[in-house]
């Protein structure tokens, strides 16, 4: 048994992809759709076999309440490890990214927080040290 | 059941495309050797559809008012849609929605059978890919009438096969025709 994906609820697919492919810097792996379902996944460059990042489309209420719920606290509906966050962060910024959190030092890592643009906050991760 | 392995899809159909507003619809026709009366059952019933459609019914879709959950089938998550069928004239008109897709099936009776015609909404990168999908869903439909049932052809089954689409654009870009072309090809 493997974690071979992880899933994100977005209001729209196309901007998704458009947000985690141009913005973020992942990589189409999925796309087909079988009638009104569409499945679209993408993967990091540096782990294209790696673990998935599904973009599901949100059409459920209740999914939507959590959803807004989650941003309304600022929490992330995603989290990414990378091991420059300073780096991800201007390269973002460039492609239009909007942060609602800059690189933050937090114990034993730096985190920063940005806007998905469809509906999401997502965490960057740069681990400072192994704890434990 | 015939040998699903021998299956290759037939001659390419022509399907039409529409484009109202931001809003595809996708225009199939298949000419079946069998009445009305028996493509309608098999386009209705769920123990029917469950041998041929990219779906499957909880419930009858035969009568106007019906309550239905349809099940995409062929996809890796579950995805569960429930529709209440808008019209049903057996045997010649059935309207209803899958997800946020119009479905309208219309039957001709024509001389030695029945022009089964279907207007779907699809997602505009997605038009070769459920052309050629539902080409295959009604191939199976056929062997199926006929009495020679193939068990349903669908998502990353049906894509094993490959396939080449050709446009034929008329001016105003707006009414195109599609061709999905199977080259011959042997499964493995």
């Amino acid at each position: 048994m493997r974690i071979k994906l992880t899933s994100v609820y977005v209001d729209d697919q196309d901007k998704a992809l458009r947000f985690y492919t141009e913005v973020m810097g992942f990589v189409k792996k999925n796309d087909f759709s079988q009638g009104p379902y569409r499945w679209l996944t993408v993967a990091s460059p540096e782990e294209p076999d790696g673990t998935e990042l599904q973009l599901a489309l949100n059409n459920n209420p209740a999914a939507k309440t959590y959803q807004e719920t989650m941003f309304q606290q600022n929490q992330p509906g995603a989290m990414f490890f990378t091991d420059d966050v300073q780096a991800d962060y201007e390269r973002m910024k460039a492609r239009g990214a909007q942060f609602t959190m800059p690189p933050t030092d937090v114990t034993a890592s730096k985190i920063a927080m940005v806007k998905d643009t469809c509906g999401n906050l997502i965490q960057l991760t740069q681990l400072m040290r192994w704890s434990g | 059941m015939i040998d699903r392995a021998q299956y290759t899809p037939g001659p390419a159909n022509v399907a039409q495309v529409r484009k109202d507003g931001e809003k595809w619809t996708l225009i199939l026709v298949k000419e079946l050797r069998h009445p009305p009366e028996k493509v309608w059952q098999a386009i209705t019933d769920p123990a029917h559809l469950r041998q041929w459609a990219p779906f499957d019914a909880d419930g009858n879709l035969a009568a106007a008012g019906a309550t239905v959950k349809l099940t995409t089938v062929g996809v890796p998550a579950s995805h569960i849609t429930q529709t209440t069928v808008k019209r049903a004239d057996a045997p010649n008109l059935l309207e209803y929605t899958w997800g946020d897709f119009n479905m309208r099936w219309e039957l001709e009776a024509v001389a030695g059978g029945t022009r089964l015609t279907l207007w779907t909404n699809i997602a505009q990168p997605f038009i070769a890919m459920g052309a050629a999908g539902w080409h295959i869903c009604f191939d199976v439909l056929d062997h199926l009438l006929g009495g020679r049932p193939l068990g349903r052809i669908v998502g990353p089954e049906a894509m094993k096969f490959p396939r080449s689409s050709s446009w034929d654009c008329q001016s105003d870009g707006l009414h195109r025709h599609l061709a999905i072309l199977f080259p011959p090809f042997r499964r493995n």
